[in-house]
């Protein structure tokens, strides 16, 4: 008879048990199906300082891209007499990045120096997710430069096909943290134009980046390519170096501004892989820019209400 | 012995007020949860069908759920800064409504309530006890609810810089509507 009871009992308490645990539990099950999303933003912009960053632009957006690089702050070619560098450009730039999807991007630009027009794809292969089934980004690069400028000399571009390069990265990149982002970057470049006359013509690459933020809007940014102690010969006549950059990147929502410090001359792959000559250890240290603006288009097509934004 | 019937049919009758109990919730998967910022220079919106809820019918409790994630903007680079910037998705993914129907309802018959609900908004981490007043229709066992609030961006410690372009609004207008089914 008590045993009875008893069951009663537990099962009444067991009943009211289950009631309040109701509406949590049967959430649970409903978010159980949930697949692990993708983890974005690893960078905040396409490029880190000199390199590309994993990421690509969003569909239809396009970004306008201003950048500069200024002299020497020191050595012979810096100090006061040249505003320690500000009087010279060693390299301009101005580029538009397209999204044609949300993981291609092309873009075209063109820089001072050579007279050098880029053209290129960028792919986002793979995505980093929140579960462990993928732990990075990667994204494929492939960029042609044509060099437009008069030859400096008879031999000079003696074949049409001289004044181009070509480059190809594959981009690896992880967001550690909501803080932390690091990328490596094995690339291979293919060109006719060499300065040096012992240099390879063809020269492995691998760079290396990161981000990590200060604030929300406010990162600090470096990145190193490594060149020489790689495929390049040691006994050239000129002395090569390798490119490396730091800078602070600041958000404003549609706006990336980045200040930077390079040792390299120039802005696209294809001029400061193999020509960078200046050295931070002599002076060679320089002060550079990136202005960013992005641009969304076809807004209009975009059908539902709910979703659409307006600026007056 | 006759006890032990009487006990027997206490004990069935709990039985099925247990199950019946059971089947009085209502569950859903695709809320439609939208919010809106506007100021004299921007209007800000974005939509999601993803919103998870749940209905006890028993206990008038309900819970609403939503991946941040899922939210859609008509521009993607706005959907990333207010994942990156503003909600900090990839810290706290879910914003989640819990509470009580403060109104009696009678789930099993149709009828229109205007109703409140007494609980507990989650959102960027931030606990905030609310009173939220809300729309309940039924009609042929589906349940349908909606509501319209504002969310003050302050009281979810959501940071709004000065050093931006895209105004964003100090209060947030939430807008949220979908159908419940019942549990089988």
């Amino acid at each position: 008879m008590n045993k009875i009871k008893y069951l009663l009992i537990s099962f009444s308490l067991f009943t009211l048990h289950a009631q309040a645990q109701e509406a949590d539990s049967l959430l649970k099950a409903l978010d159980s199906g949930r697949v692990a999303s993708t983890v974005d933003a690893a960078f905040k912009s396409t490029h880190v300082v000199l390199s590309h960053s994993s990421e690509t632009q969003k569909k239809h957006d396009l970004d306008l891209r201003i950048r500069h690089h200024f002299g020497d702050i020191g050595g012979r070619f810096g100090s006061a007499h040249t505003l320690y560098g500000l009087d010279v450009a060693t390299d301009l730039f101005i580029g538009l990045d397209y999204g044609v999807t949300d993981d291609f991007t092309v873009a075209v630009g063109r820089s001072k120096q050579d007279e050098l027009f880029n053209f290129s794809g960028k792919y986002k292969l793979l995505k980093q997710k929140t579960d462990a089934s993928m732990p990075i980004n990667m994204t494929l690069f492939a960029q042609l430069g044509w060099i437009a400028r008069e030859p400096l000399n008879n031999s000079e571009f003696a074949q049409y096909s001289d004044r181009f390069s070509y480059f190809f990265q594959s981009i690896i990149s992880r967001k550690f943290s909501s803080r932390l982002s690091l990328e490596v970057m094995p690339g291979y470049l293919l060109r006719s134009n060499v300065e040096d006359h012992g240099d390879a013509k063809n020269l492995f690459s691998l760079g290396f980046a990161g981000r990590m933020k200060i604030t929300k809007r406010l990162s600090f940014i470096a990145d190193y390519t490594l060149v020489n102690g790689l495929s390049r010969p040691k006994d050239l006549t000129e002395s090569y170096y390798n490119p490396f950059g730091v800078g602070l990147e600041i958000e404003t929502g549609g706006h990336i501004f980045s200040l930077n410090f390079m040792n390299s001359e120039y802005i696209v792959e294809n001029n400061f892989i193999p020509n960078t000559k200046k050295s931070w250890s002599k002076g060679g240290v320089r002060f550079g820019f990136t202005i960013s603006r992005n641009f969304t288009l076809f807004k209009s097509k975009n059908e539902d209400p709910d979703k659409k934004s307006k600026i007056y | 012995m006759n006890r032990i019937r009487k006990i027997t049919r206490v004990f069935i009758a709990l039985l099925l007020l247990h199950l019946s109990a059971g089947a009085q919730n209502f569950v859903s998967k695709n809320i439609r949860i939208g919010l809106f910022s506007s100021t004299p220079l921007e209007d800000i919106r974005a939509v999601s069908d993803k919103g998870n809820a749940v209905l006890v019918s028993k206990t008038r409790e309900i819970v609403v759920q939503l991946d941040v994630k899922t939210l859609e903007f008509d521009r993607k680079l706005m959907q990333e800064h207010f994942n990156e910037n503003y909600i900090e998705s990839d810290k706290y993914p879910n914003a989640k409504f819990k509470g009580v129907i403060d109104q009696a309802i009678d789930f099993t018959k149709d009828g229109n309530y205007g109703v409140t609900v007494t609980g507990v908004l989650s959102v960027h981490g931030v606990d905030k006890k609310r009173t939220i007043p809300g729309k309940v229709i039924i009609s042929n066992g589906v349940v349908q609810i909606s509501t319209e609030f504002n969310v003050a961006c302050v009281d979810h410690n959501i940071k709004i810089p000065k050093l931006v372009f895209a105004k964003i609004a100090e209060f947030i207008t939430i807008k949220a509507e979908g159908k419940f089914n019942p549990l089988k």
